[in-house]
Formats: structure tokens, sequence, C-alpha cells
């Protein structure tokens, strides 16, 4: 695991402080958290920390918590740091937008059905339903660099890390 | 049927004569309970001895690989209850491989034939496998009470045969294992004519049980006295529970918050109204200040409150607390801050015991939340009663330390946790050497510590010159050097149990210690500095111990990654597996 670094060499100084050759596994983790946050838009902590965190969690032997508190403390983190990400929703030819709750779904499917009881439609996923008519929606987003993208090409945990705002548009822009 | 002792023959007789019939004195030693006393009184003499194995009826075993199965009963014939811990404790924290051993099965097929009265089964971090437990089951047709702890290697299957053919059950409790949990039907399995139950607890299994089957259950066993249900079941079925249950003395809810009607909250109100007998509360998962004033009145009676699966926040727990006037054991996570301490300290005027556990562990940039060093000062001030305190926190100063002991002098457990590795003393940035000397020299009835934060020798040197008393010692990340170790072998004369993680101690360290083991329980030492010639040679010296080195892949083959060391008269282990080496 290469937790502590210092078991690796056989003869040690006595004058060295421990913490300096056995601190550096651990600042390893501490640098994996910060860098991953950085690569997110999103302030508090999404699920890919928790990702990671769950992943550390697994194999940690650190602090000493037996390993169901710590699993229980693992969901309760990740439910409580989840706080919430909405983001403005617009159907095309309806200028009243709405706004939702991404955070308070766990995959595309959950979107799609909230969504359509939203705004009373159905939302197609041009992959899934084949062809689709020219009177159907797709649902679109705009990422981080400005683009409009189609809903669904990427894993759920990057979609949120990149979506600003989300469009029904109607299939025949697509 | 017990077994009879065997006259003496008539030479004996005559010697005996004037000394007291052994009748007598078995049953005199049938009073002496504690298998520390009765150790003692086994040593007297040969007549002692011989009179206190045929009385005893529970053993104890510290450490299943301490003594074989076939040596325990040829001393104890009349066991009835028996109870077991296995793995080192830093198993609890993945230091210990899967299939390290501890399992129960060769024990159970020993008891089969010797003890087939046998009524209760206690494990602690032993591995038991679903066909062992239906052996179990079958094996033994008084079997009352089986409870285990942090134990791994079966499923729920293996639970429905226990449930199904121990027609005398009287306890199944079954906490935080690493078991499969393959759904909640066992419960179903209890006949429907059973009715002996007293002591139920499943708070750490996951899945859902069938209500109806667990309220019939209930309703039927007229004796319970113990119910701990886990999260499925919800605040309304907890209701219809507690119609059924006036009796009991301990309680664990499952999940604490779910929409209730004004109807249902005060039907929920008066039977939590009912339960005056209760003594220990637990569960309350996701409890919120909604609910909990519902509580209110259950908990009049209160002496244990486990509050660590209820993130409360220090307002919930101040309004919570002035109604468990008789509290002596509480248990919170540390979400309700020090100003929840502070009313733990106002509060709770008689308690004995305080763990604070972490409710984000894992987060090290944590800088708002969590208890400090004042919450801890807090507490002592207002709980002078204070003996046992664990407690987790990302900070903490010597004086504080100082503070808490001044208040607390009768510390018997003092288990302080600072979760950042070689943490300084908060506000000085010295080590926090001076915190645990002062610990030592003030409780001086002090039979467990355990240290953290920034240590140097100094810590170990108190701690060898004062615990006199200390049984348990755990230490991570700690000590500049062998001295460190040596100072605590030299100096505590009780010491039974050490438990030592990532410390800079060697060979010289471990072999400073070679006639401290035998009297010991246990050591354990991992990612410190021993190597395996250290190990050979301690083994060498002291054929009495087991000295066994646990093998990780990739490292290196001079240094011992994790040395268990301890006392046996069974000799070394035959069921090793290949990753431990016993040397």
């Amino acid at each position: 695991m290469g937790r502590s670094t210092n078991s690796s060499s056989s003869s040690i100084d006595s004058s060295n402080h421990p913490s300096l050759s056995c601190a550096s596994s651990l600042q390893t983790k501490k640098d994996l958290s910060t860098d991953l946050r950085l690569g997110l838009n999103i302030s508090t902590s999404s699920e890919i920390d928790n990702f990671s965190n769950n992943s550390r969690e697994q194999s940690s032997d650190w602090p000493p918590l037996k390993p169901l508190l710590r699993s229980t403390l693992a969901e309760k983190g990740s439910n409580r740091q989840r706080t919430s990400y909405f983001v403005k929703v617009y159907m095309e030819g309806v200028p009243i937008g709405r706004k939702l709750d991404l955070f308070a779904h766990n995959d595309y499917d959950g979107l799609v059905r909230t969504l359509g009881q939203m705004f009373r439609t159905t939302i197609l996923c041009p992959d899934i339903d084949g062809v689709l008519s020219d009177n159907d929606h797709v649902l679109t987003y705009e990422d981080k660099e400005g683009d409009w993208m189609m809903v669904g090409d990427v894993p759920w945990e990057m979609f949120l890390t990149t979506v600003k705002r989300l469009k029904i548009t109607r299939a025949d822009k697509c | 049927m017990a077994s009879k002792r065997q006259k003496d023959s008539p030479e004996e007789e005559k010697k005996q004569a004037s000394s007291f019939p052994d009748e007598v004195l078995e049953c005199v030693l049938g009073f002496v309970k504690s298998h520390r006393d009765r150790s003692s009184v086994s040593l007297v003499c040969k007549d002692w001895y011989n009179a206190e194995r045929w009385s005893r009826t529970h053993v104890f075993i510290g450490n299943c690989y301490s003594v074989s199965p076939e040596i325990l009963v040829r001393r104890f014939p009349n066991i009835r209850s028996v109870t077991l811990k296995g793995k080192p404790r830093f198993s609890d924290f993945n230091l210990v491989p899967l299939n390290w051993g501890a399992d129960i099965h060769a024990w159970l097929v020993v008891f089969a034939s010797a003890y087939s009265f046998l009524e209760e089964l206690r494990l602690k971090r032993m591995t038991i496998t679903d066909e062992s437990l239906e052996f179990l089951a079958k094996s033994f047709p008084n079997f009352k009470a089986l409870s285990l702890v942090s134990c791994d290697g079966f499923s729920t299957d293996g639970l429905k045969a226990i449930v199904a053919h121990c027609k005398n059950l009287t306890e199944l409790d079954i906490l935080e294992n690493g078991i499969d949990d393959l759904g909640g039907s066992w419960l179903s399995c209890f006949p429907e004519n059973f009715t002996s139950l007293e002591v139920l607890n499943f708070a750490s299994l996951n899945s859902e049980v069938n209500f109806d089957a667990l309220e019939r259950l209930v309703a039927r066993c007229k004796s319970l006295k113990v119910l701990k249900v886990n999260k499925n079941v919800t605040l309304e079925q907890l209701q219809r529970l507690l119609v059924h249950t006036s009796q009991l003395t301990e309680l664990g809810t499952g999940s604490f918050s779910q929409e209730l009607t004004l109807r249902e909250y005060s039907e929920l109100e008066s039977a939590f109204s009912n339960c005056k007998n209760l003594y220990t509360l637990s569960g309350l998962s996701e409890a919120t200040s909604l609910y909990l004033p519902a509580l209110y009145p259950a908990c009049v009676n209160l002496t244990f409150l486990n509050l660590s699966d209820a993130a409360l926040q220090s307002a919930e727990l101040a309004k919570l607390l002035p109604h468990c006037p008789h509290l002596r054991r509480l248990w919170v996570l540390d979400t309700v801050e020090d100003k929840g301490l502070e009313a733990v300290g106002s509060s709770c005027p008689l308690l004995e015991e305080l763990r604070v556990f972490p409710a984000e562990p894992f987060e090290q940039d944590v800088v708002i939340g969590g208890v400090t060093e004042s919450g801890f000062v807090a507490v002592s001030q207002g709980c002078r009663k204070l003996h046992y305190v664990l407690y987790f926190c990302r900070r903490m100063t010597n004086s504080a330390v100082a503070a808490v002991v001044k208040n607390c002098p009768d510390f018997t457990h003092f288990r302080l946790c600072i979760m950042n590795p070689w943490e300084p003393d908060y506000l000085t940035k010295e080590p926090m050497d001076e915190a645990f000397g002062v610990v030592v020299k003030t409780c001086t009835k002090l039979q467990r510590l355990a240290v953290s934060g920034l240590l140097t020798d100094l810590t170990f040197e108190y701690i060898g010159k004062y615990a006199k008393n200390l049984e348990t010692l755990s230490v991570a990340f700690a000590g500049s050097s062998d001295r460190g170790m040596q100072c605590v072998l030299a100096g505590c004369p009780k010491l039974r149990k050490l438990e030592i993680r990532d410390c800079p101690f060697g060979n010289a360290a471990l072999l400073s210690g070679l006639e401290r083991y035998e009297s010991m329980r246990s050591l354990w030492m991992s990612a410190c500095h021993v190597t395996m010639n250290g190990c050979r040679l301690l083994a060498r010296e002291m054929p009495r111990l087991n000295v066994e080195v646990i093998k990780e892949d990739g490292s290196d083959d001079t240094h011992a990654e994790k040395v268990y060391v301890y006392r046996s008269v069974a000799g070394p282990r035959r069921d090793a597996p290949p990753f431990v080496l016993t040397l």
C-alpha cells in the first residue's frame, strides 16, 4: 500500500524525525483529492470525489475505525456533502424556464423522467429510440466550454462536472 | 448431564478427611464468576485446581491460538458457555489479510463430543462459515445464546440454520460482522411456536426483514428484553413493535426519519411513553429534531445512549440530554461539536463513559466542524466521574489534556485519537508528550491507553515510569527510537496487550521484551523496523511463544512487515495460511 515509507529503509538515523519520512505517503492521499477537486467546476465535493474517497476508504486503515462504522460514515458523508446543484432548463418555444437539481438524480433515466414530468413531454434518446421524427424532443446541454451537446454520451458523473444548463430542443435541430 | 468426578483412592480420602469436602468446595466455587478469580483459585493447590475445573461452567479464551480445543475439554469437563476471541484487534482496521485464520470449526467439532450440553457461544473476531453455523445448530440441543461480534465468513443463510433449529434460543446477537447479507428471510425462519427469545440484535445487517414476521415474533416472545432492529425498520413499524414490548431494557431503533402524520407521531410518542424500563437506546439513524422529542419519555431511566449512528447537531443534543438524568455512558458523533459537548458537561453529572466518533474521518482538509480540545475540557468540567473516554479529534493541546485529567483523575481507559498522524500541540506546536505524561502520572488506575499526535520517546518514558496498572497500550505513528518501546516493556508490569503500528521500533526494542512476552497475551507490530532475523532470534530464545510474521506481496525478504507474537500452550498453529510464517 505504501502507507509507511519509512519501513523500506533498514537503518533509520535516530536524528531523523519520523514525520519527515512517513509524512510523504499520507501527503500523497491529500494531494490526490485536491487535484480531483481542481478539475471540477463544482465547489462542493461531487460524486467523483466520493468515488476516489470510497476506493481509498475500502483499503484505508487509518483512522482506526471499525469497517461498519467506516462505511456508515462514508454513506453519511456522501449524503451530507451532496448539497444540490440547480441548473436552468428551457424548452424550445417556451420563454419561461425551469430550474432542476441535478444532484437529486443518480442517472440519466431519472433526469429524463423528471424533465418529462416537468415539461409534460417525452424526451427521446436518439441511440435508444431509433430514428426521430421532427416533432420529437431531445435533451441537450451547454458545457463548460460553451458548446451545446447531446445529453447521454458521457458517463453521468462526468456529465455532472461539465453541465451548465439544459435545453429541450426539437429533434430536427440535431 | 454433567460429568461426575471419580472417587479418589482410599489413601487420598484419608488425607482429605480433615480438609474441606470436595462437593462443598465446588459449591462455594460456583459463586466465583470472574475468570481471573477462577484462575487464581486454580493456582492455590491441587485440590482447589481440581475443584475449580469441575465446577467451571463458563470459559473465556482471549486468544483462540493460545490453547487448543483438546486441552480445553480435558481440563474443563462441564462447560456450558464459551467466549472466544480470534484475530488481533488491528484486523478491525484492515491490517490483517483475509483468511488469516481463527476459524471456529475445529472447536465446534471437539465441543460436539465433549460439551453436548453447550448453551452459549460468544465469538469476537473469529471466522465462522454457514456450514459451521448449521453444525452448531444441529449439534447442541440445549443451545441458547449466540453472539457474533466482528466475525466473518458467514452469510444470512447460516443464520437461517440457527433460527430454524435452535428450539431454545434466547439470544441472537449479530454485531458488525463482515458477512454476506443475502436478504432478510432468515428472520422468517423462526418457527411459529417459538417464544423463548430474550435478545435479538440485527442492527448491523443491511437487508430488509419481513416486517410481519418480525412483528409476530416480537409479540409472542414475552421475555424479550433486548431488541435492536436495522435501518430498514421505519418509525411507523417501530411504533407497532413497541406496542408489544413494554418490558424492553435495550432498544435499537431503525431509521428515525419518516414522513409521519400528527396522529402517527402521537402514537409513536405514547409507544415510547410505555418504555419506562429502557436502560439502553441506540440506532436513531437519520434522527432529526423533528421526531427526537417523541423519544423523551423513554429516556427517563436511560444509562447508555448510543448516538453514533445519528448525526445530531449541538442544539438537538442539548435538548435531548436533560431528559436523560441517569446517563452513565454516551456515544456521539462529532457533529455535535464543542457546543454539544458543553451540553454534555452541564447535563450529565453522572457520566462515566464518553465516546466521540468522527462523522467525516477521511476528510483531511476539514477546518470547521468536529470537536476540539475545548469540548474535551468542557465535558471534564461537568462530568467528574468520567473514567472511560474514546475521543477522535483533529487538534488537541497538552494543557487541555492536563485540565481534563485534573478534573477527572480516575480514568481507567484513556483513548485519544488525534486523526492526523504526528499532529503537534495545536497551540504550542510542541510534541504531545506532556499530555500523556500527565495522564499516566495522575490516573493511577489507568488500565487502557491509546496515544496519538506527535510523540517522542519521552511519552514512553513517562508510560514506563508511571503507568503501573496499564494492561493495554495502542501506539501509532509515535516514538523516536527503540528506547520508547524498551521503556514500556521494562516499566509496565501488568501489560498484557501491546499493539504498535508505524513506529520506529526495531529489533533491539522487540528483543528487550524477551522476558515479558510470556506474561502478556500478545504483541502486534506492523510497519516498524523489525527484521526477519530479529523475529527468528526471538522465536529461538522463547520456544513457548508463537512468533508469526505476515508476509505481504512485494515486501522485501528481510523486513518483517507485520509481526504477531503470543504465548501459547498449543504450540505453533497447524492451520496457518501460506502468508503467515511461524518462526
